[in-house]
């Protein structure tokens, strides 16, 4: 492994922060009303230097009150999906764990579907109301995760190959449960379900969710990148990385209820969005090598740049209706894994 | 392999991208919140509001109280039914906007799209700056109208459960959008269409019929739809005593409770008649008295939305079902033939669609007819 330098990583991090600027002026651009590069620049200063009231108005509400907040959620959801995928593969030393592989997904659809069963029957505000949904896919998320781990464990010690059968059973145990509630359930708003399933970014979240997703984020991806030169360790082995002093059991645990929570934050507010936590990690280690100290935060910028490109693509392909941003990355994600796969056995 | 001076460096890459990056979350918000003022000030004040009544204030069918604004000029609509309301209303000019699936009468093709009833396009419906958006429970998603919430565009959402329901709520609707008389005009005339037939069907026995929404799966109606009230209307009782909206039905149990009469929506791909073709091919079908007897009836899918255009879909299935209903009167029937006092309407319901498009949406899964 090359030495580390600051200026290697913050080089490897500007390309990939000016890939994501160009790649969020274009997704600014494109859309059911067309921008100019150069009245959006103008806008775009304008905000800068708080002179809002100068935008021209046709284009405020939906620059700035519907694209640029979907585009700042998908930039979040997919750092926060991917940098768990990156974390889950180095802790359980497996290319194939992810967020969607562990259940943690399905477990939060099963807490949605509850949260909208149930909202009717709660009087209650419609300000709370709203925050029902991701607190409920958060739950359900959260459980699945602790239930997952649980199971997985072995002797007291979590075995990576019970730990991904535990989750691949829950998860398909939890789509029973879902299929079950959708066809059996009646008059509730529940078509909006095989949406959220597949993922989208269409429908903002309550302010405070964002706040919260957004410092869950740093917080939870901070305290992952502390544990980064431990998780480079475990790369070797789990013995050898106790022989080096690594508190395996600690770092195993810290990494997981972390990577758990970005995970949950993300399928709160976006629905399933599968194969960026998977494949982003992947593509990242080819260019920039196994270092997580680099891989971390390259994957996070990764992460944002392929939702929003993705998220692009859903919301324009068959404009003016939307596809699932999630229907968007599988069809994507799926042929580049197998092309990954195919191209290290060769 | 890292040493302390790699991790010292690290922190402070970790702290340098934080900081940049801990920029952008506290930068958005305020881009937001200066936005929502921006809209707020566009609005007048409230003080004017009462000199001339720039807004009303409704109650819509789910309870929410909607400020519309007076009189409403631009309307998008996100369903067909409702769609198909504006016309029977005469406000064709008004509505700017409507969905894919909105394909009757045929102009509503022309106009405006903003995506499907369930995945419309938010910046799409934005743009066309519409005064009010009509949304209905049972179609659109809750999350759209949360979302058209948040960007302050006013959404009115119907309900409606029985056909006295899709009346009321039509006349609800035109009192919203600023047309009362319209609206009370078209309420008067469906009621009359359907006091007509009440009369006509009085002392005929009810057929028990499989309304058949979907074939494979087969999927019918439940108890508590309108399609299960428009065909009580049409002298026909569901055999399907099912909670769901949506129940999907085993042969096994519709070979028990052996219908009279199979009842067909037209579809786009093949019209009901192929269908019917299709279904008494199929092993189990043949066991059926209403197969082999052929007793079936293809209606327009004008039952399938809970609109005006729906009374004519009813008066269609009653001919089918009760013929005789409709010729033991010929003095009568002679005299029930005369035009309809209001033209407008009249005409609306005696337009049948022959060839209507499919309007399921395929992410509609659990309601496969287009409301």
């Amino acid at each position: 492994m090359r030495p580390l330098t600051l200026g290697r990583l913050l080089g490897h991090c500007a390309i990939l922060a000016a890939v994501l600027f160009v790649v969020v002026v274009i997704a600014l651009k494109l859309g059911a009303v067309p921008v100019s590069l150069y009245g959006l620049g103008r806008d775009l200063l304008r905000v800068l230097f708080r002179q809002t009231s100068q935008l021209s108005s046709e284009y405020q509400l939906i620059i700035f009150d519907i694209r640029l907040p979907r585009i700042l959620l998908g930039i979040f959801v997919g750092a926060s999906l991917s940098v768990a995928g990156a974390s889950f593969q180095a802790l359980l030393r497996n290319p194939l764990a992810d967020p969607y592989v562990l259940g943690v997904s399905s477990g939060a659809a099963v807490g949605a579907i509850i949260a909208l069963i149930v909202e009717p029957h709660l009087a209650l505000a419609p300000a709370v109301a709203a925050l029902l949904t991701p607190v409920g896919a958060f739950l359900g998320a959260a459980i699945t995760v602790t239930a997952v781990y649980f199971l997985g464990l072995r002797e007291g010690r979590i075995d990576s190959s019970t730990l991904l059968l535990a989750g691949i059973i829950s998860a398909s145990f939890l789509q029973a449960i879902i299929m079950f509630f959708m066809s059996t359930l009646t008059g509730g708003n529940y078509r909006g379900i095989a949406f959220w399933m597949m993922g989208e970014l269409q429908t903002p979240p309550p302010q405070i969710v964002s706040l919260i997703l957004r410092f869950g984020f740093f917080l939870a991806a901070g305290v992952i990148y502390t544990t980064a030169p431990d998780l480079n360790l475990l790369l070797a082995g789990e013995k050898e990385a106790m022989h080096l002093g690594v508190d395996v059991r600690r770092v195993r645990l810290v990494v997981y209820i972390a990577a758990s929570l970005l995970t949950g934050l993300a399928v709160s507010v976006s629905g399933a969005i599968g194969y960026v936590g998977l494949l982003v990690p992947h593509v990242m280690r080819l260019i920039f090598g196994s270092d997580h100290r680099v891989l971390l935060p390259t994957t996070a910028l990764g992460g944002a740049i392929a939702v929003v490109i993705a998220d692009t693509l859903a919301r324009t392909v068959v404009s003016p209706a939307e596809l699932p941003v999630g229907a968007m990355t599988a069809i994507a994600g799926a042929p580049l894994f197998l092309y990954l796969m195919r191209r290290r056995l060769a | 392999m890292p040493t302390p001076n790699d991790a010292r460096k690290n922190t402070a890459a970790g702290s340098a991208i934080a900081a940049l990056l801990l920029y952008a979350i506290l930068a958005c918000p305020a881009v937001r919140v200066q936005a929502q003022t921006l809209i707020q000030t566009q609005t007048p004040p409230s003080g004017t509001a009462v000199a001339t009544p720039l807004y009303k204030e409704f109650v819509d069918e789910v309870g929410r109280t909607v400020r519309v604004p007076q009189p409403v000029q631009r309307i998008v609509s996100l369903a067909p039914s409702l769609t198909e309301t504006v016309y029977a209303l005469g406000l064709q000019d008004r509505l700017v906007g409507d969905t894919d699936y909105c394909d009757y009468p045929p102009d509503a093709q022309k106009k405006t799209k903003v995506g499907g009833a369930i995945n419309p396009s938010l910046e799409e419906i934005a743009s066309l700056r519409p005064d009010l958006v009509l949304v209905t429970k049972s179609l659109n998603r809750i999350e759209t109208v949360h979302s058209l919430d948040s960007l302050g565009i006013p959404s009115y959402a119907t309900d409606p459960h029985t056909v006295n329901e899709i009346i009321s709520s039509t006349e609800r609707l035109a009192e919203v959008l600023g047309v009362p008389e319209a609206g009370a005009t078209l309420g008067v005339d469906l009621e009359h269409h359907l006091a007509d037939l009440h009369q006509r069907l009085n002392g005929v026995p009810p057929l028990r019929v499989l309304f058949i929404v979907w074939s494979d799966p087969l999927v019918s109606v439940g108890k508590g739809t309108f399609i299960a009230d428009a065909l009580k209307l049409a002298g026909a009782i569901s055999i399907v005593d099912a909670a769901q909206d949506w129940p999907q039905m085993s042969l096994e149990e519709v070979v028990r409770l052996q219908p009279d009469f199979l009842v067909f929506a037209e579809t786009h791909s093949d019209n009901g008649r192929t269908q019917f073709d299709v279904l008494a091919e199929r092993p189990g079908w043949r066991g059926l008295d209403a197969v082999r007897n052929r007793r079936f009836a293809v209606i327009s899918d004008a039952v399938n939305r809970p609109a005006p255009r729906i009374v004519s879909a009813i008066e269609d299935l009653a001919r089918q079902l009760h013929p005789e209903a409709f010729s033991a009167h010929p003095e009568d029937e002679k005299e029930k033939k005369a035009p309809p006092p209001a033209p407008q309407h009249g005409q609306l319901l005696s337009l049948r669609m022959v060839d209507s498009p499919v309007s399921g949406n395929f992410f509609t899964e659990d309601c496969p007819c287009a409301l």
